[in-house]
């Protein structure tokens, strides 16, 4: 009656204490406790060896970041959406020459693109610009605008002897300096239009006149024998040759 | 590197770099083109001039430089390097600086 009966507990705090600078055994209960709740990794139905090695994949995701992705997809809808692309070669300029010749390439609706070479590379390799690849070595410049006003472009490049045209690709031709040259030569579509149209309607304009000198020197000719006649001959000659006129 | 090359374009008049950019062999030249923009090596001269002929014939890549003393240096950037075309001509440039110089300082 007298004796208590001590937790067992209690029995845990004799000897050393918990946290010991020595290693200290677990107890047996902790150690059952921890056994049984150890953490077992979920296994992949179908064994990793057995499938395709995806090794390939994730390079290439660590090197194409959404910010390549993006002037990647960029480009192509500069190549896609415009009718004329001059490529350029840029050595370096003062910035407030960079603005100008923005601004005036700007009024012919002429947009001022820096690429880099790396993006526009592949790009190009996969597209049907591959004729463009040899040109994209060192920094470069794209001049992009959905009309082909070449004459302006090469005036104003003309004023900036930083800026050296390399070669262009209008409406689906790859042309050279010399190339683009020449195409701003050419008159516009609707002027060199007028003159084909003019130059078939010349024939046909002379078609009534051609039918008509057949008879008209016929005419020309009788009235110029009734003239002789009538000059020469006697009285009574004149009026047959009127009738026979009239026939 | 090469831009770390400096240049003093002081005896130079004229540089005139020839080159057909659907070549694959204008890489050096198109660069050495690029390097003499640099603003550090247009600042010592303001009155070189400087041209780009941009052809497409097949030639090869050229670099022709005309010195204000009557002297003509030709490169043929084909197979040369952009270092070494820099070097080539920093190199000529200083001795014509040294000679001028001199002739400066002898005749007072």
């Amino acid at each position: 009656m007298g004796r208590g009966w001590l937790p067992a507990l209690q029995l845990l705090r004799r000897g050393s204490k918990a946290v010991t600078r020595h290693w200290k055994a677990m107890h047996f209960q902790r150690q059952k406790l921890l056994a049984v709740t150890e953490y077992v990794p979920p296994r992949p139905a179908v064994p990793p060896h057995c499938l395709p090695a995806p090794r390939d994949r994730p390079q290439e995701e660590d090197v194409m970041s959404g910010y390549v992705r993006l002037l990647r997809r960029q480009v192509e809808q500069a190549f896609r959406s415009s009718r004329m692309v001059a490529v350029c070669q840029y050595n370096s300029m003062p910035d407030e020459d960079v603005v100008t010749m923005r601004h005036y390439l700007r009024k012919h609706n002429i947009e001022v693109k820096f690429v880099l070479n790396e993006i526009v590379r592949p790009v190009l390799a996969q597209s049907k610009y591959r004729n463009l690849l040899p040109l994209f070595v060192c920094r470069n410049i794209l001049l992009v605008s959905p009309e082909t006003r070449a004459r302006e472009m090469l005036r104003v490049l003309k004023g900036i002897p930083q800026v050296n045209l390399l070669g262009a690709c209008i409406d689906d031709t790859i042309l050279s300096r010399q190339g683009v040259e020449n195409f701003a030569q050419l008159p516009s579509l609707e002027a060199s239009q007028g003159q084909t149209v003019g130059a078939l309607a010349l024939l046909p304009s002379q078609t009534s006149s051609l039918l008509q000198r057949g008879p008209s020197l016929l005419t020309a000719l009788l009235d110029e024998h009734i003239r002789r006649l009538r000059d020469t001959g006697a009285p009574g000659k004149p009026p047959q040759e009127q009738g026979k006129g009239n026939h | 590197m090469a831009s770390k090359i400096s240049v003093v374009l002081r005896p130079v008049k004229s540089i005139v770099v020839r080159f057909c950019p659907f070549e694959p062999n204008v890489e050096s030249t198109r660069k050495f083109l690029q390097c003499i923009y640099h603003k550090k090596i247009q600042a010592t001269n303001r009155n070189c001039e400087v041209t780009a002929d941009v052809r497409h014939d097949g030639s090869e890549p050229l670099v022709d430089v005309m010195f204000a003393d009557g002297d003509r240096l030709i490169m043929k950037g084909a197979n040369l390097t952009t270092v070494e075309m820099l070097t080539a001509l920093g190199s000529r440039c200083n001795a014509k600086d040294l000679k001028e110089e001199q002739k400066s300082k002898k005749s007072p």
